[in-house]
């Protein structure tokens, strides 16, 4: 893989319901290893934009390429190929109920990747463990805590091997201790070099570990910078604006 | 002492062979019917829209016509188009497409409680849309529908005595037979009445059972 392609390439991103743009012309790229934070007021499009990148809500317009290729989401293999490369995580978690931690983590190495059952099994059981769960494989989601659920979709997601990962405010369901812990495992996929676009608004996290953020409002990318800049002597007056309510919020920027 | 020989030797054996019909109507309608409504269900939520008009459509018809009226359709209509069926194929083929438009109802409102988020994360992990709606959503809308199926199940079992109407002699027409033999309608309407109602109490006691079986955490109901 030659250096210049980035992991992940957005171009022109649109979608609209009915009259109301959610998202503009949304274009940005990463490359491997990077970590992107996605920040901005609710409704600003960050969900929005998440969603489209792997079509869960189908773009009007715009293109998106993985390793230089582009994705044409019309072929229905090539889009299940291309979304097995890029790992989702959602606010909510959303768990499969009826399965245990393991087989939520299994059904798609078997479904999708037709992996052989042991195989399947045995990287499941990985993951798990990755993310800390090993004691925990057997539970159903509705035995788990918010923590585990979503440590449970983060090894969901990793057992496909992704290359790049989309996390849709994955702490935001979470209280403090419970944040702790995922943002722990979060921090290790970071460590270990997954390319990561996350929209959060934990920005101690953010300063620690990203190496961009993307302000985002009324669906357009507003700004783009290191996040010591977009925190705290960003360009754009809303921007500012916006930050210095998180930090107030959430600590000062260290 | 002559009555309770007239119950062994006559009306006995009578019921016995009707209830073995019964029986034999009974297991290939409800298996087919339950697998026949739950893909017309599936169609009428996740299928293309002129698939889901196609499902409403059937299931106007099939829920809207009497099931008499159905059963002489099959049996005296489609000799007309040179169809002939017999009286026992006739009878499961009305149980069958009538029981697949109830059953699709419920299960329909199965999947449509199922979360949205529960298909996104199944998209993204790159599920086709027949793999999720097999893997991730019918094994749960089959838990929330199953009440509602074991209860068009009971249906089914009764109104499986249709069947007699197009000359397919089950519980019900033999008892009618002896019945009008013997001009004993009481007795043996009891009589046949109590066996229907052990049919009914033994199905339900089996869809409790296998609710039972396929109860989860996160499934559970809660009493109040």
């Amino acid at each position: 893989m030659s250096e210049d392609v980035p992991v992940l390439r957005v171009e022109g991103l649109s979608k609209r319901y009915g009259e109301k743009p959610v998202l503009e012309d949304a274009s940005f790229s990463i490359r491997e290893g990077e970590l992107k934070i996605l920040i901005g007021p609710s409704g600003g499009g960050k969900s929005t934009l998440l969603q489209c990148i792997n079509y869960l809500v189908k773009p009007d317009a715009g293109r998106i390429w993985l390793d230089g290729d582009e994705v044409v989401p019309a072929r229905k293999r090539e889009l299940y190929a291309y979304r097995q490369k890029v790992g989702m995580i959602f606010q909510d978690f959303n768990l499969f109920d009826h399965l245990t931690a393991l087989a939520n983590v299994q059904i798609a190495l078997s479904k999708v990747r037709k992996l052989p059952r042991d195989e399947a099994r045995k990287r499941a059981v990985m993951e798990l463990e990755r993310v800390g769960l090993k004691d925990h494989i057997a539970k159903y989601p509705a035995q788990l805590s918010g923590g585990q659920k979503q440590r449970v979709s983060i090894a969901r997601a990793l057992a496909m091997d992704p290359k790049v990962m989309l996390l849709d405010e994955p702490t935001s369901a979470l209280d403090p201790e419970l944040i702790t812990e995922v943002l722990a495992v979060i921090r290790d996929l970071g460590l270990e070099g997954m390319t990561m676009l996350m929209a959060t608004h934990q920005i101690g996290f953010a300063l620690d570990l990203a190496h961009e953020m993307i302000f985002m409002e009324d669906g357009r990318i507003v700004e783009t910078g290191p996040p010591r800049k977009i925190l705290s002597t960003a360009d754009c007056d809303r921007t500012r604006e916006f930050c210095g309510k998180l930090t107030d919020l959430y600590g000062e920027a260290r | 002492m002559g009555e309770l020989l007239f119950l062994q030797q006559d009306v006995f054996p009578a019921l016995m062979q009707g209830l073995w019909v019964t029986i034999q109507l009974i297991i290939p309608s409800s298996i087919l019917g339950l697998a026949a409504g739950v893909a017309v269900g599936a169609v009428r939520v996740y299928g293309h829209p002129l698939a889901i008009r196609a499902g409403n459509v059937y299931v106007t018809i099939f829920r809207g016509f009497p099931l008499v009226v159905q059963l002489f359709i099959w049996y005296f209509g489609l000799p007309h188009i040179g169809i002939y069926l017999t009286p026992f194929t006739a009878s499961v083929l009305g149980f069958t497409l009538c029981s697949s438009a109830y059953h699709s109802e419920y299960v329909r409102g199965a999947f449509m409680s199922a979360k949205r988020g529960q298909m996104m994360a199944a998209e993204a992990l790159g599920f086709s849309r027949l793999q999720l709606i097999f893997s991730v959503m019918l094994p749960q809308a089959f838990r929330r529908a199953l009440p509602g199926c074991g209860n068009e199940l009971i249906y089914l079992i009764k109104y499986s005595s249709l069947a007699y109407m197009i000359t397919c002699i089950e519980l019900t027409g033999q008892g009618k037979i002896i019945a009008s033999e013997t001009f004993r309608f009481t007795e043996i309407f009891m009589i046949v009445g109590v066996i229907y109602l052990f049919l009914t109490t033994v199905s339900s006691w089996g869809i409790r059972r296998l609710e039972a079986r396929l109860r989860l955490p996160g499934f559970e109901h809660h009493r109040m």
